[in-house]
């Protein structure tokens, strides 16, 4: 992600925050939502903060594993399913 | 062939479908599976038993939720199940927010979470600060901001409060962004 303090970076964090509030199930015109959108456009700190909050979620998003043909073998054997029932 | 209609004709002992079913979310059962429990071995354990507990009550799905909603809330059953078995320990403590929010010197990271699956020095960072977390807080967040499903769903499926659910997924973000940002900084 990257940062900068233009005003682009602005509405970034706006983003950001937006984000947060919906994912915690807050209405985003709340008092608090608002106060807190206010905050961020004046606080670098904070907006760091949840940007690296955004980040962490991303980082956890994009690390998936595949599911290996052994373990999709040894499923079907530990369930007495065939390969070619699905045929 | 939608999941309905291969749910109804598995319930009536149709094997095909039963099979394709099981081929459809293995997966994503998996991956889920391997995110909450950081261990391969462990993640395939747990889509066993999910699948078995998945045909053993699948008479039981009425079909009013999801069908990849109740298989998550099954494999989340799981994997509290499989860490309580094995008591695993060593958790930190997330009872209070003292000290999981700074306040002051933030800066942002100049690591960007592109190719994670490519770095493994990366992927250690990120298995040994979730391994911290315990189980619970670990299954809110993946359910809540890596799967997607809202405050309301997580908390049925968790069978948690939504005060609780978002307790949680406040404390994990913030225990694992600290995480992160200790090991980016080494």
């Amino acid at each position: 992600m990257q940062h900068s303090k233009n005003k682009k970076n602005k509405i970034t964090c706006k983003e950001v925050m937006h984000h947060l509030c919906e994912t915690l199930g807050e209405d985003l015109e709340s008092p608090k939502c608002v106060e807190i959108k206010d905050h961020l456009d004046n606080c670098e700190n904070c907006r760091n903060y949840f940007k690296t909050i955004e980040s962490t979620i991303q980082f956890y998003k994009q690390y998936n594993v595949q599911l290996p043909e052994e373990s999709h073998n040894k499923l079907l054997d530990f369930l007495g399913l065939k390969e070619d029932e699905d045929e | 062939m939608n999941d309905l209609e291969l749910i109804e004709k598995a319930k009536n002992g149709d094997n095909k479908a039963l099979t394709e079913l099981v081929k459809r979310y293995e997966q994503t059962v998996y991956n889920f599976a391997f995110k909450i429990c950081r261990d391969k071995e462990r993640a395939e354990h747990t889509m066993q038993e999910t699948f078995l507990s998945m045909i053993k009550s699948l008479h039981q799905f009425s079909g009013n939720s999801k069908f990849s909603t109740w298989l998550y809330t099954i494999v989340s059953n799981h994997c509290l199940m499989l860490a309580r078995s094995q008591k695993v320990r060593g958790f930190t403590s997330l009872e209070d927010d003292d000290g999981i929010i700074e306040e002051k010197n933030v800066a942002d990271w100049k690591i960007t979470p592109d190719k994670v699956t490519e770095n493994n020095e990366l992927k250690k960072i990120l298995d040994d600060a979730i391994k911290k977390l315990p189980y619970d807080y670990r299954i809110v967040f993946m359910l809540r901001d890596i799967e997607g499903f809202s405050t309301e769903e997580t908390g049925k499926m968790t069978n948690l409060s939504i005060p609780a659910v978002k307790s949680r997924l406040h404390r994990a973000r913030a225990f694992l962004r600290n995480e992160l940002n200790a090991a980016f900084q080494e």
